[in-house]
C-alpha cells in the first residue's frame, strides 16, 4: 500500500516536472514582453526630451470604444483620421463591441489584457475598480496644454478619490453654453396628425395629453391605432420608470428626485408621483388605449411598433427612439412624425425636461495599463483638442462638408445636410468615428469665433435641416426651435445624479437591482389590473418595495450628491 | 500469410492469465509500467492536458472565498470566508431561482428525451428515404439558429399584435375568445420554454439515436417478424431495448449538467411579467455577480452548481450500476 502511494507520488512529481517546464516557457515569454516595454518607454522619453522635432514615426495603437456599435476600422482609412495621422504619425485600430459591453470589459479585466485606449461606457466603474487606467496628471502637466485649456475648469470633478485623473470625459463646455435646438432627451411624444386634427392645441398636463389621444383614437376607430406604448426591456426601462419624475417637474436624476433646496434625494418609485402615473396608465389601459404588449416587447419589437406610424404617443428619451423616428421621416409623411412635448402632472408645475448645463463625469476615455506608449497617445489627444482639429472633427473640411459665409458663420448647403444623413459618407469622412468618444469639447460648446461647436447646434444649420413639417409645426406653436417649448433648466450642480458612480456590489447597487426587479414585477400588474383592484395591488407593491433598504439608499445618495456639489462648486477636494 | 494471421489472431486473446508468477509491490508496478510503456507514453500528454486545463483552473475557486478585486494579486485579496455563499443562499429570490432552474431542467430533460426518441423511432420506420431525409433536415435546422434570432421568432409568433400567428390561429379556430399574452403570464413560461427547446433541438438530438439504431442487428427484426410481431411490437421489443444503453448513458450525462439549464432563452424571452418563473440561477448570477463586478459571487454559484451536478452524476451512475445497467464509469 505504502509503496503504491510512493509510486503515485513519483508519478505526480513527474507531472509537476513537466508542468514547471511548461511554466518556465510561459515566464520566458513574459520576460520578453517586459524587456520590450522599457525600450518602448525609452524611445518615448527620448522623443519627449527633444520636443523641438516631434516624433512622427508611424505607430498604431488599439482603441476599444464601447459607446457605439459601428464597423471596426483603421482610423487612417477615414479622411479625418488620415489628417490626424499626418499631424502625429499615430494610427488607431478602432474596435467596437459586438454584444454585451459588460461581458467584453469583464473579460478584459479578467485577462488583464487591454487595448491601448479604452472608452468603457457604462463599465467604467469596473475599469476604475480594476485600476486598468493609468493616472494622467503628470502626462497632462507635461504634454497637454490643450487638455489643460479644455478640461482645466473641470479637473476638480475629474479627480477620483485618490486625487488622480484617470480619464477624459466628453462634456467639457468650452466658450458659451449653447443648448441644442432639438430635443435629444426625454419628452412625451405625440404624433403630429393628432395635433393637426385638433388645430394644434397647447397641451401641458398628462390628462390633456391622454384626452387628445383618446379623442383622436375614437374618431379613427377602424385604423387599428395604438394609443400609447412604452418599453421595459433589459436595461431600457426608463420609458415607464422615469416618467413620474419628469411629470412632477424634475430632470432625469435616475432613481431619485433631488430637492432643490435641501439637496435630499428621494426614491420616487414608492411615491404618489409614481402612483398617479401608473393609475393614469391603468385608466387608459381600460379604455383600450394602452399597448398591453409594452411589457413583453423587446427593443426590436418596440422600434418596429413606433416605426409603423400607428402609435399615437409614447414617453421616452429621443436617443432611444431615434432610429424609429428616422424611419418615419424617410416615408416623407410628416403627419406620422412625432412632436416632443413637456407634459407635467399639474397646470402650475414648471417642466424640467431639458438637461441643466452639467458635466457628466462617469463616462470618458482613458489610457490603459497595457498601453505601449502613453506619451504618444496623450500628445495625440492634446493635438486633437486644438481648435482647428475640433472644427475638423465636427464640421469636416471647408468647401467639402461645410461652408463659411462672409461673416465667418459656418453653414451647410442642402446637399451637405443630405450627405450627413448618409452613414456611409459619415464613415468615410470619419465623423462616425471621431465626433464622439474622444477628448473633445462638450456638444454645447461654442468656438472662439462664435460659431457653434456641434453642427446641429448651429442655428443656421438647425433651421436648414428642419423639414417642411418641422417648420410648419414650430410656426403653429410660435417657436423657432423645439427646445423653446420647454422651460429653461434650473441650475443643479449635482446633475445628473444618475451619473454619480455607486460602488460595485455595494448595498446601494444591490438596492438598485432589487428595486428594479420589484418594479418590473408590479408595474405591469398595476397597469393591466381592473381599475377596482388597483389600490389593493398598489398596497401590495408598497409592502414589497418597503422590504428593501430605501432609507439606506437615499442616505447613500445624499452623501454622494453632497460630495458632488462640493466638488462642482469647488468647496471640496 | 495464413500462419501469420492465425498467430496474430491467436496471440492477443490467449494471454495466459494465471501463468505469471505473482510479483509483489513496486517491482510488479514497474514491470507493468515497462510492459505498457507505449500506452503510458501515449496517455501522458492527455493527462497533462487535463491537469492544465481542467484541474489548474480549480485554483480560481479560491475567488469564491474572497472579496475579489481583479487588479490585486492573489495574496493581497481580502478573504471573506463563506460570506458569498451566505449571500447566495440567504437571498429571498434564491429558492425561487432554484425552483425555476430545476423545473426548467426537468422539463427540458424529459421532454427532450421523449420527443427525440419518438421522432427517431418514427424516422427509423420510414421506408421512403427522400421523405426521411427531408424530415430530418427540416427538424434539425433550427438547431443552427442562434437563440437571439430564435427568441425573436418565438416572441413574434406569440405576440398579441397582428403578426402573432399563434393567437391568430387559436382565435380563428375559436379555441380562445381573445388573444392571450403568452409571454406575459408567468406559469406559461416553463411550457413555452420546453416547447421552444424541443422545436430547436429535437432533430439534432435524434441523430445519436438514429446512429444507435443502425447498430441493431437486422436479424433481430427478421426473427421478430417471423415470430409474428407487428410493427409496433417490433419497436417495443427490438428497437427500444436496442437503444437502452445509449439512452441510459445520455441520461446520466445529462443529469450531470442538470443545473445548466442554459441562459439565453430565459434571458431573451424573460420579462418583468414572467420573471417569477423565468429567472434561473444563471440570470441571478449575471444580475448580482457579473453585472455588479462581484466575480466572487459568480464563482460561488459556479461551485454550488458543480457540487450539485457532481452528486447527481454519481448517484445516477451508482443507481445504474446497482440496477445492472449500462453506466458511464
Amino acid at each position: 500500500m505504502v509503496r503504491k502511494k510512493l509510486a503515485m507520488l513519483g508519478l505526480a512529481l513527474l507531472m509537476t516536472a513537466s508542468l514547471t517546464a511548461c511554466g518556465g516557457g510561459g515566464n520566458g515569454g513574459k520576460n520578453n514582453a517586459s524587456s520590450a516595454e522599457p525600450s518602448g518607454n525609452a524611445g518615448a522619453s527620448n522623443s519627449a526630451n527633444n520636443t523641438a522635432q516631434e516624433d512622427k514615426t508611424p505607430v498604431t495603437f488599439t482603441y476599444f470604444n464601447a459607446n457605439s456599435q459601428v464597423p471596426d476600422i483603421d482610423s487612417n482609412k477615414t479622411e479625418i483620421g488620415k489628417k490626424l495621422e499626418e499631424q502625429t504619425g499615430v494610427n488607431f485600430k478602432l474596435q467596437f463591441p459586438v454584444g454585451d459591453v459588460n461581458t467584453k470589459i469583464g473579460t478584459m479585466i479578467a485577462s488583464g489584457d487591454y487595448p491601448d485606449v479604452l472608452a468603457p461606457d457604462t463599465a467604467i466603474d469596473k475599469i476604475l475598480d480594476a485600476k486598468a487606467f493609468i493616472p494622467l496628471n503628470d502626462l497632462i502637466e507635461q504634454y497637454g496644454p490643450n487638455i489643460k485649456r479644455v478640461y482645466g475648469p473641470y479637473f476638480n470633478q475629474m479627480k477620483q478619490a485618490d486625487g488622480n485623473i484617470y480619464f477624459l470625459p466628453f462634456s467639457a463646455v468650452v466658450g458659451d453654453y449653447l443648448p441644442a435646438p432639438t430635443i435629444g432627451q426625454g419628452a412625451f411624444f405625440i404624433q403630429r396628425r393628432v395635433l393637426k386634427e385638433f388645430g394644434y392645441p397647447k397641451i401641458k398636463t398628462l390628462d390633456e395629453y391622454f384626452d387628445l389621444i383618446k379623442k383622436y383614437n375614437d374618431a379613427h376607430k377602424s385604423e387599428g391605432l395604438t394609443g400609447f406604448t412604452s418599453l421595459t426591456y433589459d436595461w431600457r426601462t426608463m420609458g415607464i420608470f422615469n416618467a413620474p419624475m419628469h411629470l412632477a417637474g424634475y430632470p432625469n436624476d435616475g432613481d431619485v428626485i433631488v430637492d432643490m433646496a435641501t439637496h435630499k434625494a428621494n426614491v420616487y418609485a414608492d411615491d404618489d408621483y409614481t402612483k398617479r402615473w401608473l393609475k393614469k396608465l391603468n385608466e387608459i389601459n381600460n379604455e383600450g388605449l394602452y399597448d398591453k404588449s409594452s411589457f413583453v416587447n423587446n427593443y426590436d419589437q418596440y422600434l418596429a411598433k413606433v416605426s409603423s406610424g400607428k402609435v399615437l404617443g409614447f414617453f421616452d428619451y429621443e436617443w432611444e427612439v431615434d432610429q424609429a423616428i428616422q424611419n418615419i421621416r424617410k416615408t416623407g409623411n410628416d403627419d406620422l412624425d412625432y412632436m416632443p412635448l413637456p407634459i407635467v402632472f399639474d397646470q402650475n408645475t414648471k417642466d424640467q425636461y431639458l438637461d441643466p448645463n452639467s458635466f457628466v463625469d462617469n463616462r470618458g476615455v482613458g489610457i490603459t495599463t497595457s498601453a505601449k506608449d502613453p506619451v504618444r497617445i496623450i500628445k495625440f489627444f492634446d493635438n486633437m483638442l486644438k481648435e482647428e482639429n475640433q472644427i475638423m472633427i465636427q464640421w469636416g473640411f471647408k468647401g467639402e462638408t461645410y461652408e463659411v459665409n462672409d461673416q465667418g458663420r459656418f453653414y451647410l448647403t442642402p446637399e451637405q445636410i443630405e450627405a450627413r444623413k448618409d452613414n456611409a459618407t459619415n464613415q468615410k469622412v470619419g465623423f462616425t468615428y471621431f465626433n464622439y468618444s474622444w477628448p473633445m469639447y462638450g456638444t454645447a460648446s461654442t468656438l472662439s469665433d462664435g460659431n457653434a461647436y456641434a453642427v446641429n447646434s448651429q442655428p443656421e444649420v438647425a433651421q436648414a435641416s428642419f423639414t417642411e413639417g418641422d417648420r410648419n409645426i414650430l410656426e403653429k406653436y410660435g417657436v423657432r426651435t423645439f427646445s423653446e417649448l420647454f422651460a429653461a433648466p434650473d441650475d443643479r450642480p449635482w446633475y445628473p445624479a444618475w451619473s454619480i458612480s455607486i460602488e460595485q456590489g455595494s448595498p446601494a447597487e444591490i438596492f438598485q437591482q432589487k428595486s428594479k426587479d420589484v418594479k418590473l414585477k408590479y408595474f405591469p400588474k398595476l397597469v393591466l389590473a381592473k381599475p377596482d383592484q388597483f389600490d389593493a395591488i398598489w398596497e401590495e407593491y408598497l409592502k414589497e418595495f418597503g422590504k428593501l433598504d430605501v432609507k439606506g439608499f437615499e442616505s447613500t445618495m445624499d452623501e454622494l450628491i453632497a460630495a458632488k456639489i462640493a466638488k462642482v462648486t469647488g468647496t471640496g477636494n | 500469410m495464413d500462419n501469420q494471421t492465425a498467430a496474430a489472431a491467436a496471440g492477443t486473446p490467449v494471454v495466459p492469465k494465471p501463468s505469471q508468477p505473482k510479483v509483489k509491490g513496486a517491482k510488479r508496478f514497474f514491470k507493468l509500467l515497462l510492459k505498457q510503456k507505449a500506452l503510458i507514453c501515449m496517455s501522458v500528454p492527455f493527462v497533462i492536458w487535463i491537469f492544465v486545463f481542467k484541474y489548474l483552473p480549480l485554483w480560481g475557486w479560491t475567488i469564491a472565498f474572497q472579496h475579489y478585486r481583479p487588479n490585486l494579486g492573489m495574496f493581497q485579496q481580502e478573504w471573506v470566508g463563506l460570506s458569498q455563499f451566505k449571500f447566495l443562499f440567504s437571498d429571498d429570490s434564491f429558492i425561487r431561482v432554484m425552483r425555476n432552474t430545476l423545473a426548467m431542467a426537468v422539463i427540458k430533460l424529459v421532454l427532450g428525451f421523449v420527443t427525440a426518441i419518438t421522432l427517431a423511432v418514427l424516422l427509423n420506420e420510414l421506408r421512403l428515404i427522400f421523405f426521411k431525409r427531408f424530415v430530418q433536415t427540416i427538424s434539425y435546422l433550427p438547431h443552427f439558429i442562434s437563440w437571439v434570432v430564435a427568441a425573436n421568432l418565438i416572441s413574434t409568433a406569440l405576440s398579441i399584435d397582428g403578426d402573432g400567428i399563434i393567437n391568430k390561429v387559436l382565435v380563428g379556430l375559436h379555441i380562445i375568445p381573445e388573444p392571450i399574452m403568452w409571454l406575459g403570464i408567468g406559469p406559461y413560461f416553463w411550457g413555452i420554454l420546453g416547447i421552444s427547446e424541443v422545436w430547436k433541438d429535437v432533430g439534432w438530438n435524434t441523430i445519436v439515436y438514429l446512429a444507435a439504431m443502425t447498430m441493431i442487428d437486422p436479424s433481430q427484426y427478421e426473427a421478430a417478424e417471423i415470430d409474428g410481431a407487428n410493427r409496433f411490437q417490433r419497436i417495443l421489443r427490438v428497437t427500444l431495448p436496442g437503444l437502452k444503453p445509449v439512452i441510459i448513458i445520455l441520461l446520466i450525462m445529462n443529469l450531470g449538467s442538470i443545473l445548466e439549464t442554459g441562459f439565453e432563452p430565459q434571458y431573451l424571452l424573460g420579462n418583468g411579467m414572467n420573471a417569477e418563473y423565468s429567472e434561473n440561477l444563471e440570470i441571478f448570477v449575471l444580475k448580482y455577480g457579473i453585472s455588479m463586478g462581484n466575480f466572487s459571487l459568480a464563482t460561488a454559484a459556479g461551485i454550488f452548481k458543480t457540487v450539485v451536478s457532481f452528486i447527481l452524476l454519481f448517484s445516477a451512475n451508482a443507481l445504474a450500476k446497482r440496477m445492472g445497467e449500462e453506466r458511464l464509469f
